[in-house]
């Protein structure tokens, strides 16, 4: 009967959260949060979202133009069996939250191999009651949608499901390109397992060449998913609308990240260069967090997730807060931790300014743009302290504990 | 002797002159038409108008080959080459500055009077020049040819709204049909720098004639004043390019400071009591009379307007009158011409202007909302007529503003009534290339006021696509409405149904970066970027290593 308590606790816990959260978005739709740029980019707004399915139904061609930028898949989907209204949406996005604590949970679970654990409840609770989590989402910003579909594919691929997994990845490719950098990590986690070996690092003794049936799966339902896109939206312009603008940068309304101020101030003949300085950038990081964390895909996972949150075109507030979520699915680094408060202290600071600086400027009209751009460095700053304090507790974490009179550095 | 050899080359060349015009095709017509308006002011339009007869335009198979030799007596030539090059079919350039009031004033003469510059063309397709090519070659060419930046109206601002602009002339039945270029540049400013090749494009430039009123100082004192150029063609007359300048001036602004000027001298002079402040003559509006008549025109006109059921005094004593329009036929007789046009009666000024709209729908536009990343088009619509009326609505809006049209909503009295709307066709805008077009077939019922709704989000540009006074912010092209005749554009008999109408133009705040900041920007996300890379790449290249801390300087290393 004990045994039982955190699984009932969990269950409580998790309906309540999930009900609360509802009942939160129904009784206070706020019409304002639609607009934030924080909340949502241009390519993940739910008004955008809207306008497309307007234009689609009226026999307009959504992708010549204009400001939809959403996937050909989430167009059919939303025209025909997915609720579009604003509570239908409130529901959806509900669930999709709730779908995607209880993917946490379960990566959880499989990684500690128990059937339950004390801990559910509050990895669960971290997911529901996270600001960056929970504001998107209020804001039906479709980066909500995006992070169920990473935690579901990651969660089948520690259930050793390899083709939904790959199946969830080519679905989360199709909505946001960039996502595209976690298929080395997910196979890796498909060829091995995702047990912690943290503390105990082995090399990789598997074979690559596993690999390669699985990335012929991956580019199946890829192609055929891009196929589909097309064929549903009737022409190849959407691919220049959708994956080319997170490579162009044609909309530079400011959002968290670190692209779009740098793009309005470029000049204009680097401007080429620089984009693909930066989109170049973000592929840079695959291969070395891939070999380093070779014993534990998961955790790499986990750190590439960190860098596109901190280096994508478009972020939304969703992107750092998956990441900083998914910290709790590892307690064994944090004794290594070098600056945990630092980290928390810079992100107290980024989102207090950021939401105040984007209104100071843009409504206000007492601050200019610099403002802003000064809070989306600090956030950038705070996001790569996290960043890096991960990668460092992830690989201190084998030496194990200090001891008198030695010291650990790096050779 | 040398007297006498001048007067026989004078007489010679006139009399060449003479014959030339006699012996071509190209008829050149002047009329000037002026009309009271109800608060007071006078509205002049000039209307310029040659025809060449039994020319076709150009067809643009024909682009690639040698043109035929151009001679023209009174057309321009300047203007002709331009038109044969392009081989365009139908032009229609405006410039105007000033808000219409279409109101108290009613319709303009010349429908073009949407703020800014305005230029739409039709051309017909085909040949070894893409239309684009065509449009942009007519844009640089007029931009050079009246000193305005209309090469600026590039596909930023180019459209096609064939619905609105449909051509006032004829096009000729090519085998490939003809297409519509329109552009519109909002914050386009008319001056005497326009006026001047304007005035070199008439046959008599401002020496002689109705253009010798043509006083830019004090034309470009009104309250309103634009002007026009259309080329039009017509199956059974030929090519017709009419040259037209309206003013709105207001006599009674000159006649207070007059008063002002002489209350100060302490001179009240008997005058000026006598003479009412609405009173005008070419004198007052214009400070010159018509001293010689221009000899190449075949009809020098000038209409008057004349007020119903109020008295007034005409001098001279004009040509005709019929229909409440005196005319007078300029002849080598009448000139040195002054028009005098006196009201006995006092004016009073209308505190509550007339409620009575002199046109059919009145259209007010604004932009709402205080951030400078979002907002709310609204546009009220009133019928002042006792039935419904059926308008076309256009809007051609640059990227820089991008509507939601799921937004649209359109309400009578706070309720809506989506079934007022329909027929609407949209080619959403391209983010730094290509504007908005919004085209909507709009009811409204008798006596009514609708009002319709939409929220745009404002784009953020790049600091290099900011005019150097960023912070002053874009001027938008006004909307056009065209109130329809039974369902159809532009009835003739009914000439106050059919017209455009041009709302006011809108200012939209957009938000600005730091424009000293493009080198401290590159510095700082850069140097973030390197940090947080340099960071990364130095955690993953390198390993941990414990090491043994001793005093003593011969320390030893134990690798694990």
């Amino acid at each position: 009967m004990q045994a039982y308590l955190p699984a009932r606790q969990f269950g409580a816990t998790f309906t309540a959260l999930a009900a609360g959260r509802l009942l939160l978005a129904l009784a206070w739709p706020l019409d304002s949060l639609l607009y934030d740029q924080q909340l949502s980019s241009p390519l993940t707004s739910y008004l955008s979202l809207q306008e497309g399915l307007y234009l689609f139904s009226n026999g307009v061609d959504p992708y010549d133009g204009g400001s939809f930028r959403h996937s050909p898949l989430l167009l059919s989907f939303f025209s025909t069996i997915l609720p579009s209204s604003r509570i239908g949406a409130q529901l959806l996005w509900t669930l999709a939250d709730s779908v995607s604590a209880l993917c946490l949970v379960t990566i959880w679970r499989a990684r500690q191999r128990v059937p339950y654990s004390s801990r559910d409840a509050m990895i669960a609770s971290l997911y529901l009651l996270n600001p960056y989590l929970f504001m998107p989402s209020l804001a039906l910003s479709t980066s909500t949608l995006e992070n169920t579909l990473t935690l579901v594919s990651l969660a089948l691929a520690c259930r050793q499901r390899p083709s939904q997994a790959l199946l969830v990845l080519s679905f989360l490719t199709q909505l946001s390109l960039s996502s595209i950098l976690l298929l080395p990590p997910l196979l890796l986690l498909l060829i091995t397992d995702h047990l912690s070996h943290l503390a105990s690092p082995k090399s990789f003794n598997g074979s690559l060449k596993r690999t390669l049936p699985l990335l012929g799966e991956f580019s199946l339902y890829f192609v055929s998913l891009t196929f589909a896109s097309t064929v549903s939206a009737g022409s190849w312009k959407w691919m220049l609308q959708t994956w080319g603008a997170s490579l162009n940068l044609p909309d530079l309304s400011p959002n968290p990240g670190m692209w779009w101020y740098f793009f309005t101030e470029m000049f204009d003949h680097f401007r080429p260069f620089f984009l693909m300085v930066f989109s170049v950038h973000l592929l840079i990081y695959v291969a070395p967090i891939c070999i380093k964390f070779q014993h534990d895909p998961l955790y790499a996972a986990f750190i590439l997730l960190g860098t596109l949150a901190t280096f994508k075109p478009y972020p939304t507030l969703s992107d750092p807060g998956l990441f900083l979520t998914m910290v709790t699915l590892f307690p064994e680094v944090y004794p290594y931790f070098r600056h945990p408060i630092v980290t928390a202290l810079l992100h107290l600071h980024a989102s207090l300014l950021l939401p105040l600086f984007n209104r100071l400027w843009l409504t206000q009209g007492t601050g200019n743009a610099n403002f802003f751009y000064a809070s989306t460095l600090v956030f950038a700053c705070s996001n790569g302290a996290a960043l890096v304090d991960c990668i460092w507790a992830g690989l201190r974490i084998a030496i194990g504990e200090d001891k008198e009179g030695y010291h650990v550095v790096q050779e | 002797m040398r007297h006498w050899l001048r007067v026989s080359l004078h007489l010679c060349i006139s009399l060449t002159y003479v014959l030339c015009t006699e012996a071509s095709n190209e008829h050149f017509h002047e009329k000037l038409s002026l009309r009271s308006l109800r608060d007071g002011k006078v509205a002049s339009t000039f209307t310029f108008t040659t025809v060449l007869n039994g020319v076709e335009p150009r067809h643009p198979e024909t682009l690639g080959s040698k043109d035929a030799s151009q001679h023209y007596n009174v057309f321009p030539l300047a203007l002709g080459q331009v038109l044969r090059e392009y081989g365009v079919t139908e032009l229609h350039l405006s410039m105007n500055a000033g808000k219409w009031n279409y109101e108290q004033w009613g319709y303009p003469d010349e429908l073009s009077a949407g703020t800014g510059a305005e230029l739409w063309v039709w051309m017909g397709e085909g040949g070894p020049l893409s239309i684009e090519q065509r449009w942009d070659g007519l844009r640089n060419a007029l931009s050079g040819l009246f000193c305005a930046s209309l090469a600026t109206m590039d596909e930023q601002r180019t459209t096609s709204p064939s619905m609105t602009f449909i051509p006032e002339g004829a096009l000729p039945i090519w085998n490939r049909p003809h297409l519509l270029r329109h552009a519109s540049l909002p914050s386009e400013h008319v001056c005497t720098e326009n006026l001047t090749p304007f005035l070199k494009l008439l046959p008599c430039k401002s020496f002689s004639g109705i253009a010798s009123l043509l006083n830019p100082h004090r034309l470009f004192d009104s309250d309103w004043h634009g002007m026009g150029i259309h080329v039009l063609w017509h199956p059974d007359k030929g090519v017709e390019i009419r040259l037209a300048f309206q003013s709105v001036s207001d006599p009674l602004r000159v006649s207070r400071s007059k008063r002002r000027g002489m209350c100060l001298s302490l001179k009240p002079t008997q005058s000026s009591s006598t003479k009412s402040p609405q009173d005008w003559s070419f004198r007052s509006l214009f400070n010159r009379q018509i001293d010689r008549q221009c000899p190449v025109a075949r009809t020098s006109t000038i209409e008057v307007a004349l007020p119903v059921n109020e008295a007034y005094s005409l001098e001279p004593s004009p040509s005709t009158v019929e229909l409440n329009v005196a005319r007078f036929y300029m002849t080598n007789e009448s000139v040195p011409l002054d028009i005098n046009f006196r009201w006995p009666a006092e004016f009073t000024y209308p505190v509550n202007p007339p409620s009575q709209s002199l046109v059919p729908l009145s259209v007010q536009r604004t932009l709402r909302g205080s951030s400078q990343a979002h907002g709310q088009v609204s546009v009220h619509l009133r019928n002042h007529l006792d039935e419904s009326v059926q308008a076309m609505y256009l809007e051609t809006m640059p990227w820089l503003v991008l509507f939601y049209l799921h937004t649209l909503q359109i309400k009578l009295d706070d309720a809506p009534r989506d079934d007022l709307i329909s027929n609407i066709s949209y080619i959403p805008s391209i983010l730094h290339s290509r504007p908005t077009t919004l085209q909507a077939l709009i009811t409204v019922p008798p006596k009514a006021t609708i009002r319709l709704t939409m929220d745009v989000t404002k784009a953020f540009l790049r600091y290099t696509e900011h005019p150097p006074d960023a912070q002053r912010g874009w001027d938008l092209p006004p909307a056009v409405i065209v109130p329809l005749v039974n369902g159809t554009l532009r009835g003739p008999a009914q000439p106050s149904l059919g017209s455009r109408i041009y709302t006011p133009i809108l200012l939209v705040d957009l938000a600005t970066p730091d424009f000293s900041m493009p080198y401290n920007v590159i510095i700082f996300t850069c140097t973030v970027l390197a940090f947080l890379f340099g960071t990364i790449f130095n955690l993953l290249t390198r390993k941990f290593v414990i090491v043994r801390l001793t005093l003593n300087p011969g320390c030893t290393v134990h690798d694990l």
